[in-house]
């Protein structure tokens, strides 16, 4: 096609509607449909758990006396409130717990995800882009971490520290935001912090060799040079130029991450190691339920479906924010 | 090749020792630990703990002596008592310890609660204390020390012995399974990309590796052993290696206790629970290290150059596509050890994993520290062993 022939032709025939990168990912991203079902059961548990107070018939802690393990479904005289799933074994309501739980559960997570995301942004693009020995200190430190085995390590770490809950002074503003996040008193989010240090203490590792790994391919790209020339500190490079495209794998490993965190955290709570009875977790819940399995077999279904639906659900939506970001990344 | 593997070993006795250190100041740093029961107990009127009682129980457990006393002595078994050189012993007066405390209650300013702060001695230990008391020869000579709760005052060695044996059943069966129906699995499925079969397996893999292994093992108790117990049906045996007493089991018939056929029953579930998660593990990678073989030009030159499909993807794709896998599998040798902690916990296997956990849950730290510092040596040494075998299986990889 000559240049003539082209001119000729309508604009609409040659120009396509212009689409930000956003709106690409966003429409390859749609196409993958079991992502998409996540997302939208992620987006319903979410407000399910944001909407905790208002949703749950009973208090967390409020004991029914002398109705243990009722029936689901089952009515309170006094108050008419229902039961929805019954009560556990001292006679909490099952289903109020379960939402407070999310609730938990799912912002430790999310938290966790967030700092480790961060800590790993951080020294992957510092090690990356100075190089030398700092690059070779961090990077050393960091696959040594990763080659000790995770789950026997964070148990000795979260056993030391939930038996001295003191030891790592936390500032009082966090503990009450986080008390206020997550509706407990600030002594009981103590815990919560605990397990969001611990569990993002290991998280990082990952996304710092991930984000390694991007800054030195981005470091020999020519926009980079051209910054350079224009002048742009090296803070400025990193900032400006690195963090911005190093994204795409940060992302998928923070939807990943997710799922690993929810997992994790269900596993300490599980075993004991994580964090206790009367503040509710799925993982605690599950430990708790397993006891009285004997005689009523389906009581671990109700903490434990959550728990895989979260893992499932985060799984798929970080499948298809890697296929729709960029489907040749390995994670 | 022999520089890289003598570094590498320097490499590895650096780490394990990073290790040792690292687990040892955590569980020994921290407040509390093996006498945090006493004091209650101490101020109880039925039972009235002397000063004396403390003194000896601080001295079992060696809390008596200084950190890094304490910790020399667990690693490498010294010191013993003085020097002693030329039938002169020296540093016998060297203060080591501190066998009573003086504990007084200061009032904390800022949270307002009296705590509890060591701020003077009444009695030093010193190294000639130390002649005559029981020692181990040090975990770096491999005297893990004597267990403190779980087998009181017997060596760990034995209780690690006592249950190596339950974990390496269930841990190299269950490896052993997943090998042999992963592998093949994600063959297949890579071979027959974009099939009814992928899709189905994949989506099935992506489930299992999603699944967390407890709620998945809980499950599987459930399904497999609650349920068709209630029913009248035929069961799987959970939880222990083997029954105290016996049993039956409908269809299946009468079943004595420890014998090999309740053995067997008895080891199904956890091995089902630890193979299927391997499987979805394993065959995921594999497939996708087959996925990108397949499209290598020698896989194509192979083709065109009229092999049957067969000898292209065993022998030319397979093979390739399997050097990866290495690094994977060496890991469950550290696996192999810290044992599943969490299908053990479950299903009350008595293995590593559920020693591991009593230990941390009872104070019972030499165990737990022992099984940890194995986990350690063993890991590095995989860590060794796969850029060994790399080199092996791939001759293009040199080390340098």
């Amino acid at each position: 096609m000559s240049a003539a022939q082209v001119a000729s032709l309508s604009p609409e025939a040659v120009t396509i509607e212009e689409r930000s990168p956003f709106q690409i990912v966003m429409t390859r991203f749609r196409r993958h449909r079991l992502a998409m079902v996540s997302l939208v059961v992620m987006t319903v548990i979410f407000i399910i758990t944001i909407l905790a107070p208002v949703i749950a018939p009973f208090e967390v802690q409020e004991l029914s006396v002398n109705k243990y393990f009722v029936e689901w479904g089952t009515v309170d005289e006094e108050t008419q409130r229902v039961h929805y799933l019954g009560t556990d074994q001292i006679g909490r309501d099952y289903f109020s717990r379960l939402i407070y739980a999310g609730r938990i559960s799912l912002t430790i997570a999310i938290v966790s995800v967030i700092i480790s995301e961060l800590v790993g942004i951080i020294v992957g693009a510092v090690s990356g882009f100075f190089g030398g020995w700092i690059d070779s200190v961090l990077m050393r430190f960091v696959e040594f971490m990763l080659t000790i085995p995770l789950l026997p390590l964070l148990l000795i770490i979260s056993s030391m520290l939930l038996r001295n809950e003191e030891l790592i002074p936390i500032p009082e503003p966090v503990l009450n935001f986080m008390g206020n996040l997550l509706l407990l008193t600030p002594r009981d989010a103590r815990n919560a912090v605990l397990i969001i240090l611990i569990l993002a203490g290991f998280g990082w590792l990952n996304a710092a060799q991930l984000m390694r790994g991007m800054v030195l391919s981005l470091r020999e790209q020519t926009f980079v040079e051209a910054s350079r020339s224009l002048g742009a500190s090296n803070y400025r490079i990193i900032m400006r130029d690195m963090i911005p495209n190093a994204m795409a794998p940060i992302i998928v490993d923070g939807s990943l991450g997710l799922a690993g965190f929810v997992v994790l955290e269900a596993a300490l709570a599980f075993l004991g190691f994580g964090i206790q009875d009367p503040i509710p977790t799925w993982g605690n819940m599950l430990a708790a339920s397993q006891e009285f399995m004997l005689d009523r077999p389906w009581l671990p279904l109700v903490p434990g479906l959550p728990i895989f639906l979260c893992s499932l659900a985060f799984n798929y939506i970080g499948d298809g924010l890697r296929d729709a970001l960029d489907p040749r990344l390995k994670l | 090749m022999t520089a890289f593997f003598i570094r590498r070993i320097f490499q590895m006795i650096l780490v394990v020792l990073v290790s040792a250190v690292a687990t040892y100041a955590l569980l020994n740093l921290a407040p509390g630990g093996p006498l945090a029961g006493l004091r209650q107990q101490q101020q109880s009127a039925r039972f009235q703990i002397t000063e004396e009682d403390i003194a000896r129980i601080r001295a079992y457990f060696e809390l008596d002596l200084f950190l890094p006393y304490r910790f020399t002595r667990w690693l490498i078994g010294v010191p013993t008592g003085p020097v002693v050189i030329g039938g002169n012993e020296y540093f016998s007066d060297l203060v080591v310890g501190c066998r009573k405390p003086i504990e007084s209650d200061i009032l904390n300013a800022e949270t307002g609660n009296y705590e509890i702060v060591i701020t003077g001695c009444k009695e030093d230990v010193f190294m000639k204390d130390l002649v005559g008391r029981r020692s181990s020869r040090g975990i770096l000579l491999g005297d893990f020390g004597l267990s403190w709760r779980i087998l009181r005052d017997r060596p760990v060695s034995d209780l690690l012995l006592s249950r190596l044996s339950k974990t390496l059943q269930l841990i190299g069966l269950s490896t052993l399974l997943s090998l042999l129906i992963g592998v093949p699995l994600g063959v297949y499925s890579a071979v027959r990309q974009y099939s009814r079969f992928d899709y189905i397996f994949t989506s099935l893999a992506f489930m299992g590796s999603a699944m967390p292994t407890f709620f998945f093992g809980l499950l599987m108790i459930i399904l497999f052993s609650l349920v068709p117990k209630e029913a009248g049906w035929p069961y799987v045996p959970s939880g222990l290696s083997e029954s105290v007493r016996d049993y039956t089991i409908p269809i299946i018939g009468a079943v004595e206790a420890g014998s090999f056929k309740d053995r067997s029953l008895h080891i199904l579930l956890p091995t089902a629970v630890l193979t299927i998660v391997n499987i979805s593990f394993y065959s995921r990678f594999v497939r996708a290290s087959m996925l990108e073989v397949m499209r290598q030009d020698y896989v194509r030159t192979a083709r065109a150059k009229g092999l049957g499909e067969r000898v292209v993807i065993l022998k030319h794709a397979l093979r390739n596509a399997l050097i990866p896998f290495i690094t994977i599998v060496v890991f469950t040798l550290p696996g192999l050890f810290s044992g599943a902690l969490i299908t053990e916990s479950i299903f009350a296997w008595p293995g590593m994993g559920r020693l591991y956990l009593l230990a941390l849950g009872d104070f019972d730290y030499p165990v737990a520290m022992a099984i940890f510092f194995i986990l350690a040596i063993l890991t590095v040494i995989a860590t060794l062993m796969r850029d060994f075998l790399y080199t092996i299986a791939d001759p293009r990889i040199r080390l340098s």
